[in-house]
């Protein structure tokens, strides 16, 4: 819900609407600009990351259904990618793979655990996420717990890996717009409201998850698959970790669940902050997360992006004499974050 | 396989399910009564492995004593985060999803925690008890397993009359049955609530330092043990407390039995599948079977 309760003018919303184009042309030319190596990998993990926070925010977010398996997506992303590569095959025909792959495998894990609801699908794909990391563990064909070394034979170069994960990042962007002003994107968010209700108003609760779960793991597969190409070593306990999971929902809840730039920004926050505390201090990293997803569930469950959007209202609200500076937006606000909280 | 291996893997089953029970049925008051799925117990799990490792390295405190301090000393902790974090909840009579991530960022918390104090070490505690074996002719039984399985069945006994003959134990399943209607007659649902919290969270710091004697720990001790309490609250329906006993039972069966069947290496996939399929085929646990066929009858 981070529409301003504000009807914006015509120049705003014509501003509104070139923003995300500006940010990505100047996000194409920053890798002219001479950056350093490590600089480029900072903003290619980013990338990374934000592509899965949207993933994931498709079927969390959007639809409702909150999920701790999505490291299986994004380790079968990468295993897809990184056997394919290390036979030889043209890299970004593995990423297509890479996404259709845990696609498939979503609508496998989706089938029995769309029956169940809320928390108890939650729970259900602790256990599936779990059961995957033990079996890929175990199995030869992902070098087990000695991991898988792709072989890529062709020139690294860093700026290639930047574009993929740039382009990646931006289809994600792109389909989650397109989804959330669809008649696809408002059948979820009835779902998210009340899965009877929409049941009663003939969108098919069960169809419709599985559609986003599918969209969801391959937008996240991809992004598991990129990041295998660059990182040319991947280990099952890794990539299918649950820490993978809970990456993956932590970034969009804590950015803003359920709009698409909340999970944008949770992604960039999340690579930002991983790069610069967990090589030091891995524990304090996620110790933080925690205490953020604490204080924005019991808070402020618009996420960092609710919490900037209440912000930038308030500096551009004037204030007046009596003091009553919201009049009325509050409420408005109220009701808006009871609807969205499903 | 012989008789006898037959009866002492059955003995093992059975001595591990008491500890499984322990471990469920703090999980299950509190969802009962305030309906919130608890994935913090994982993280006081954890403490409660800490609590007794700490006490038997510092003050020489036998395990099995520590775990029964681990009771007072985790239902204050449960108390204060019922005060401090929980009770902020909206109340629901379904679980949400905001309950549902409040407890697992809770779990983040603790978890991270223990990282930072203990580092990512394995710990177990070692005592002469560890490698003791009692034998019954034939039969061998290890003395820390009964030690153990004596003390859970204890702490089971010591709930059931809690719920039975108090008032506080009468308040919990009149919420646990109907909160509203509860709240007609008079139940005070918000001490309850407290009181039911910081009972929940002190049998997951018992059940960590039950288990902690028996399994080598690290701070993400409490995640497989997590899979399998849901696993054994779902089996027996969620809410009730003899549930909980006859599920742990099943798990325990079923975990120590698939060793003939399932190479060692994919034993811990079982409960994690088991999870799903028990979710997923039996949502209203093993009761609703004689449930159906009583009503086919």
């Amino acid at each position: 819900m981070s529409t301003s309760v504000f009807a914006p003018s015509r120049l705003e919303r014509r501003t509104q609407a070139l923003l995300p184009w500006l940010l990505l042309a100047v996000l194409a030319l920053l890798p002219t600009a001479g950056l350093s190596a490590n600089i480029i990998r900072l903003f290619f993990i980013t990338f990374v990351w934000v592509t899965s926070s949207l993933g994931w925010n498709l079927l969390g977010g959007f639809a409702g259904q909150v999920s701790f398996g999505f490291a299986v997506f994004y380790g079968l992303g990468a295993y897809t990618a990184a056997l394919m590569i290390d036979r030889g095959v043209n890299p970004y025909l593995s990423f297509l793979a890479a996404g259709l792959i845990p696609a498939l495998a979503s609508v496998l894990i989706g089938l029995p655990t769309f029956r169940l609801r809320g928390p108890y699908f939650a729970i259900a794909t602790i256990g599936v996420s779990e059961a995957t990391r033990v079996i890929m563990n175990n199995l030869a064909i992902t070098g087990g717990a000695s991991g898988f070394r792709i072989m890529e034979h062709r020139p690294f170069r860093q700026v290639e890996h930047y574009y993929t994960a740039l382009a990646v990042a931006a289809v994600a962007v792109a389909a989650s717009v397109l989804i959330t002003q669809s008649k696809f994107g408002m059948g979820l968010r009835a779902i998210k409201q009340d899965e009877d209700a929409a049941a009663d108003l003939g969108v098919n609760p069960y169809s419709y998850k599985l559609a986003i779960h599918a969209v969801a793991a391959a937008f996240t597969g991809v992004a598991g698959g990129v990041f295998a190409r660059y990182a040319a070593f991947i280990y099952p306990q890794g990539v299918f970790a649950f820490q993978t999971s809970v990456y993956i929902l932590l970034m969009p809840v804590i950015g803003g669940i359920g709009t698409v730039w909340g999970a944008v920004l949770g992604g960039v926050v999340f690579g930002i902050v991983e790069e610069q505390l967990v090589a030091s201090f891995p524990q304090i990293h996620l110790l933080l997360y925690g205490l953020l997803l604490i204080l924005i569930i019991l808070l402020e469950p618009g996420g960092l992006a609710g919490l900037l959007g209440k912000l930038f209202r308030r500096l551009r609200t004037p204030k007046r004499k009596n003091g009553n500076t919201y009049s009325g937006s509050r409420e408005a606000d109220e009701v808006l974050r009871r609807a969205g909280r499903g | 396989m012989t008789f006898v291996d037959f009866l002492n893997l059955l003995i093992a089953a059975l001595l591990l399910a008491g500890t499984y029970a322990v471990m469920s049925v703090g999980m299950t008051v509190i969802y009962g009564v305030m309906k919130i799925v608890n994935l913090a117990h994982a993280g006081f799990m954890m403490m409660g492995a800490y609590f007794a490792y700490e006490l038997y390295e510092l003050l020489h405190i036998d395990p099995i004593l520590a775990a029964l301090l681990a009771f007072p000393f985790f239902f204050l902790v449960g108390i204060a985060l019922h005060w401090l974090l929980v009770r902020w909840l909206p109340h629901s009579d379904r679980p949400t999803l905001q309950s549902l991530l409040l407890m697992f960022g809770i779990w983040l918390v603790l978890q991270n925690i223990g990282y930072l104090v203990w580092g990512n070490t394995d710990r177990s505690i070692l005592t002469p008890r560890t490698l003791a074996i009692i034998h019954l002719g034939p039969i061998t039984i290890s003395t820390l397993r009964l030690v153990v399985f004596v003390a859970a069945v204890g702490c089971m006994a010591v709930l059931e009359i809690a719920l039975s003959r108090t008032w506080f134990g009468r308040s919990v399943r009149a919420l646990i049955q109907n909160r509203y209607a509860g709240r007609i007659v008079g139940v005070d649902d918000e001490k309850t609530a407290r009181l039911t919290f910081g009972m929940g969270i002190a049998f997951a710091g018992v059940a960590g330092a039950l288990l902690a004697t028996l399994f080598s720990f690290d701070p993400d001790f409490g995640r497989p043990f997590l899979l399998r309490a849901f696993v054994i609250i779902v089996l027996g329906g969620l809410e009730s407390v003899s549930g909980v006993a006859l599920g742990a039972v099943i798990l325990a069966l079923v975990e120590t039995f698939s060793i003939l069947f399932v190479p060692a290496q994919y034993q811990p996939a079982i409960s994690f599948g088991m999870l799903v399929v028990v979710l997923v085929v039996l949502p209203g646990g093993i009761a609703s079977l004689w449930a159906k066929r009583r009503r086919l009858a």
